[in-house]
């Protein structure tokens, strides 16, 4: 693999192929260089010779991913490994011995020993030709396009184009910055027609809403009139353009794209776990964008799913322990972390645990699960453990679930069983009939959600909440803990096929937040708990050790990835 | 000089498109004798030994296109006739269409059941409005009498023909496109390969033909394939429809066998130059993509081989005549304006370079050039050729490139005068 | 539900739907239907043969918008198409626009005040013997001067 040379960014979020970087190219193979012997092959492969280098690949192997996986890059606009081939751009021609005219890398299928040429001076030359009729009708918008930085255009070139154009007409003038779908902009001046955005629509999405109208030089991207482009997966098109044509509106103006660190993660607005990167800049998430894993999804992820990070911004957050005397008595006074572990204790203690329930939920951490039974149910005897459902429309066949928990199978692994409706039904009844005295609640906001009415918490003995936000369940609270949103701490999420996979930490927590995990076990120390975790992977080794479902679990075997579970 | 009209032998007649003109001078007589005496891949080897080539532009061996047909028959076969004729200077197809569309039609049949094609396509340009009643018309009448429908004279062969019109696009000439627009989507070229023989229309082996290699067909089927080619030079057999126009005194469509000088073209079958006082400047022999001739080169014998050898090409055969009023820059910039228009902007070079050239081109002629901009006329050109999906690329890098090197004094001077030398020329307005 | 064309045009483009051996190829026969009884394609159109076909309505404004003879909005009566690539340009081509334009009172590309006739300039027709000429709907004049262009203006209402 080519070094990354450290002047040039990387290409961001945008998946190049292969995990391939558009780095600054090598410099050409010696063109007199003997041709290296053609190794042997099995039935179903075929070697073939690029750039010099030997190369054995699947049979049916374009040329251009024979390259990439020889780690030699042939660059390429409308090819996209996810979308069918359409060879419009015409940047990755390339040499083949004994054809007379250069042919696109990404629709030939490479055959027993083609001898390939990705770097001669006529491609070269060519690459230079393409560029610059890219660019001539272009508009020069880099300083405040959102995609400079990470944009194919601007990279290829750096990289191949002649870094100067002999265009001094008037360039063709089309529609800008108009919003094509909700949460989609189109610039039709930047686009370069390369239709990966139409393929996707067709092809992946299955909703067909864009078209290329007119023709020549006059073709632009556009929808039906009055209709936009409004799929789930909308955020897409914007991921695969390699210009920027298409922008996420959420995004846009927000950040310069070289401040970003991008951290691996994964989604947490439903079930499926969409592996994404978590960018962020000065402590703020900026964007998420899809990652690619192909057992999981690929290289998509739903536009819910996109912005499931905002309400980090969008909600009041807890940001310190706020406690109150008694429920509905007063307001919530700021107290310190000692305080509030000692009033949670204390009150649920009083309450009794045959009179107490707990509330937690399918989107917490397989850690922060695993410390709420060791402390809810095995310390504190809380044996009335109810898991909220949260459901909305369907499984649609791509990668939306119904279960918009991320960790329904998590829940169940803890021991803590799956999402019941009917048993949170019947919890509901039992505080409004004042059968239950006391509550526990992290991660959820039942009143909120409407399960629950405020004024019967109100009548509450205990009622301990952990949470990220201020939620309406929160204000009600006797004892309210801080917690850790998305993206601010380490931890295993299993999605619903059983995969295992890491979240990571992106950002600080804002003032005394801290993982679920870590309030819980102090809740326990102070009730005796023997534990002592300082870290996510500390617990996750313990219940490794202790859950046969995820025996031998660990950051390491999950890596980038996840991991499927035996048995799952 | 004289010979034996072939191609046009009913043109002149009256009521030339009823088949009871076609049928009183022996026509489906050619039909029959393929029916009775040859099967399939017989005749595909008598197209092959006749040594047709494809008249629409390409020139590639008839026959030998049909063998590329895969032997299985496990999906259907297609015939899907070109008749978009749309390349500037070309008007040939037309004239069969209108005036003996059952010489086609027959050849249509005759060649669908060599590659045992059992439903055609006759997709002909929109704007052809009279030629395709005309042809529908005819169409009826073949399967009145049995030439097309279940058992064609008891053959066992069936044969239907759908009419398909376009809508008015240049680059649905090209056989990848005709076969998305027949599909009813955008016409725009697909990658080769896959060839058409192989996945064509809706996928299946399909073989796309002109209008005039299919009449060709029925002249072979009529008296074989040795006769025809004897006509015309070794490797560029057979009779050829030739267009001529622009300045002559009688354009016009003109038989004769490949290989008839250029000059006799002109000077005898088209009435020599329109004005006497205007001699022969350019011409353009085989439709506006093809290199243009300055009058110098014009001294060139009107076949396949014989123009490939002096830089240039047949083409379609829509050739057409300029003369000295003609500014040289202008009429390339009228050209420019044409493939702007007509290009499908699929891929980066075409769909740029094209709209390019007419701004370099406007500039020239208005007399805003640039020192430079000749040679850069000729560089885009380059960038553009042998990069495209299509040989529409090469349709616009061809005049490009043939028009500055046969006149390159004529634009640099558009440079230096900073005006067009001609003033108002042809295609101003 | 009323249909945005005739029950004859709906009928004859539900035959259209068996005619090929895929669906899809009847789109562009379709459109010519629909033009030919509306004089051009309204977008509710395209959202109805959408239907009809099975392909979105973004699909068919793709093809629509590809082929020049679809027209998009209503037209004049006469619709004068006026070739003026290379062979016409070199008989005069330009000329006879120029006297179109004068005669006419409009530039090309536009259609007169009383909607009798709009104006076009086209590429090639193909009749390039009879330069220079143009197609009036679906006719085709050739060989004209000012003349003839007048006369034949004189006989189009």
């Amino acid at each position: 693999m080519p070094d990354p040379v450290s002047f040039v960014p990387p290409i961001g979020p945008t998946p190049a192929p292969h995990g391939l970087r558009t780095d600054r190219p090598a410099p050409a193979p010696d063109p007199s260089a003997a041709l290296p012997a053609l190794p042997q092959t099995g039935p179903d492969q075929v070697a073939l010779i690029i750039d010099g280098q030997a190369v054995v690949v699947p049979k049916g192997t374009t040329v251009l991913e024979a390259a990439a996986q020889a780690g030699i890059l042939v660059p390429h606009y409308c090819y996209h490994p996810g979308l069918s081939v359409a060879g419009n751009c015409r940047m990755c021609l390339i040499e083949i011995e004994k054809m007379p005219k250069l042919q696109i890398g990404c629709a030939t299928t490479a055959t027993p020993g083609m001898v390939v040429r990705t770097r001669t001076p006529r491609v070269v030359e060519t690459r230079k030709g393409i560029q610059e009729f890219l660019l001539i009708n272009h508009p020069l918008d880099c300083p405040i396009c959102d995609q400079a930085g990470e944009c194919r255009l601007q990279q290829y070139e750096a990289d191949y184009g002649k870094g100067y154009s002999r265009f001094t007409e008037e360039k063709v003038h089309h529609p800008k910055r108009y919003d094509i779908g909700r949460h989609v902009k189109f610039d039709a001046e930047r686009c370069i027609k390369c239709t990966r955005c139409v393929r996707f629509c067709d092809e992946v999405s299955g909703t067909h809403e864009l078209t290329l109208v007119e023709r020549g030089d006059h073709a632009i991207i556009g929808t039906f009139p009055g209709k936009s482009l409004d799929n789930a997966y909308s955020g897409n098109t914007v991921d695969i353009c390699p210009v920027g044509a298409l922008t996420w509106s959420p995004f846009r103006f927000k950040s310069r794209v070289w401040f970003l660190k991008n951290t691996p993660s994964v989604c947490t607005a439903c079930a499926r776990g969409c592996n994404v990167d978590v960018a962020t800049y000065r402590n703020r998430i900026h964007r998420l964008t899809p990652r690619v894993n192909m057992e999981v999804n690929r290289y998509w992820m739903c536009d819910d799913g996109r912005r499931s990070h905002e309400a980090l911004y969008e909600r009041p957050r807890l940001e310190r322990p706020l406690l109150r005397a008694a429920c509905g008595e007063g307001p919530q006074q700021p107290g310190t972390r000692d305080e509030a572990i000692d009033r949670a204790v204390t009150v649920l203690r009083e309450a009794g645990a045959g009179a107490v329930a707990a509330i937690v939920s399918a989107r917490l951490t397989l850690e922060d699960l695993y410390m709420a039974r060791r402390v809810l149910m095995e310390t504190l005897g809380i044996d009335r453990i109810v898991v909220p459902p949260h459901e909305a429309g369907q499984d649609d066949d791509l990668l939306i679930r119904r279960d918009r928990t991320p960790n329904a199978r998590g829940a169940l692994i803890a021991g803590l069983g799956t999402p019941d409706a009917a048993r949170l039904r019947e919890l509901a009844q039992d505080i409004a009939a004042g059968r239950v005295q006391g509550l526990v609640v992290v991660g959820e906001d039942p009143v909120g959600d409407g399960l629950i009415a405020a004024d019967a918490l109100r009548r509450q003995q205990a009622l301990v909440v952990i949470d990220w936000w201020r939620s309406p369940t929160a204000e009600a609270a006797q004892v309210a803990l801080p917690a850790c949103g998305y993206g601010e701490h380490d931890g295993t999420v299993v999605n619903f096929e059983g995969r295992a996979q890491r979240l990571r930490t992106a950002t600080r927590p804002p003032g005394e937040a801290e993982p679920a995990w870590r309030l819980l076990q102090s809740i326990g120390q102070a009730c005796g708990l023997a534990a002592a975790h300082d870290s996510a992977a500390g617990i996750l080794g313990e219940a490794a050790r202790s859950v046969p479902a995820i025996a031998g679990l660990s950051a390491q075997t999950m890596g980038t990835a996840g991991v499927l579970l035996q048995g799952r | 000089m004289a010979f034996e009209p072939l191609l046009t032998r009913n043109i002149h007649k009256e009521n030339p498109a009823s088949i009871a003109t076609y049928l009183a001078s022996g026509g489906y007589q050619g039909l029959a004798r393929v029916l009775k005496e040859f099967t399939p891949e017989a005749f595909v080897e008598e197209v092959k030994n006749s040594g047709l080539r494809g008249r629409g532009g390409a020139g590639f061996p008839c026959g030998v296109k049909w063998g590329f047909l895969p032997k299985g028959l496990d999906r259907p076969r297609y015939l899907c006739v070109n008749a978009d004729e749309s390349e500037p200077g070309t008007f040939k197809d037309r004239l069969l269409i209108e005036k003996d569309p059952h010489l086609v039609l027959e050849g249509i049949i005759a060649s669908a059941y060599a590659i045992r094609c059992s439903l055609a396509f006759f997709y002909i340009r929109g704007e052809f409005h009279g030629p395709c009643r005309t042809f529908e018309r005819a169409i009826e009448e073949a399967r009145a009498k049995g030439f097309l429908g279940k058992n064609i004279l008891g053959s066992g062969f069936d044969l239907d023909l759908i009419v398909y019109r376009g809508a008015g696009a240049y680059i649905c000439g090209e056989e990848t496109a005709l076969l998305e627009s027949l599909e009813g989507k955008r016409g725009l070229p697909r990658i080769k390969p896959p060839f058409p023989a192989v996945v064509g229309l809706y996928g299946c082996p399909t073989i796309i033909n002109n209008v005039e290699t299919l009449a060709n067909v029925t002249l072979i089927a009529e008296r074989g394939a040795a006769w025809f080619a004897g006509i015309g030079r070794p490797k560029n057999t057979g009779p050829k429809l030739f267009c001529l126009s622009g300045h002559v005194k009688r354009p016009g469509v003109f038989e004769a066998p490949l290989g008839i000088p250029l000059l006799e073209l002109i000077h005898e079958h088209a009435g020599g130059m329109l004005h006497p006082d205007r001699p022969l400047k350019a011409a353009v022999p085989g439709g506006s993509s093809m290199k243009i001739l300055p009058a110098a080169k014009c001294d060139v014998l009107m076949d396949f081989d014989s123009l490939a050898a002096v830089g240039t090409a047949l083409g379609s055969a829509g050739g057409f005549v300029m003369d000295t009023s003609v500014c040289i820059v202008d009429a390339l910039l009228n050209l420019a304006r044409f493939y702007a228009h007509e290009s499908c902007g699929q891929c980066t070079p075409c769909r740029e370079g094209t709209g390019w050239f007419v701004k370099i081109l406007t500039r020239l002629e208005n007399g805003d050039g640039k020192p430079g901009d000749v040679d850069l006329l000729a560089e885009v050109a380059s960038r553009v050729e042998g990069n495209t999906i299509c040989p529409f690329g090469e349709a616009i890098a061809w005049p490009v490139q043939s028009y500055v090197a046969a006149f390159r004094d004529e634009f640099e001077s558009h440079v230096t005068r900073r005006a067009c030398p001609l003033g108002a020329a042809a295609g101003r307005s | 539900m009323s249909l945005p064309v005739r029950p004859e045009t709906d009928r004859q483009i539900d035959t259209l739907l068996t005619r090929f051996p895929r669906k899809g190829s009847a789109l562009l026969p379709a459109l010519h239907l629909i033009q030919g009884e509306k004089g051009h394609i309204p977008e509710e159109a395209m959202e109805y043969v959408a239907g009809k076909i099975g392909v979105s309505p973004a699909f068919v404004m793709g093809v629509v918008s590809f082929y020049t003879m679809f027209q998009r909005a209503p037209i004049g009566r006469h619709h004068i198409q006026v070739c003026m690539t290379l062979p016409c340009a070199l008989r005069g081509a330009g000329g006879v626009m120029k006297h179109l334009e004068k005669r006419l009172g409009i530039r090309r590309g536009q259609t007169t005040s009383d909607g009798r006739f709009t104006l076009s300039a086209v590429e090639c027709l193909g009749t390039c013997d009879t330069a220079p000429m143009f197609q009036v709907n679906e006719d085709e004049h050739g060989h004209l001067d000012a003349k003839k262009v007048d006369a034949i203006l004189e006989r189009l209402k």
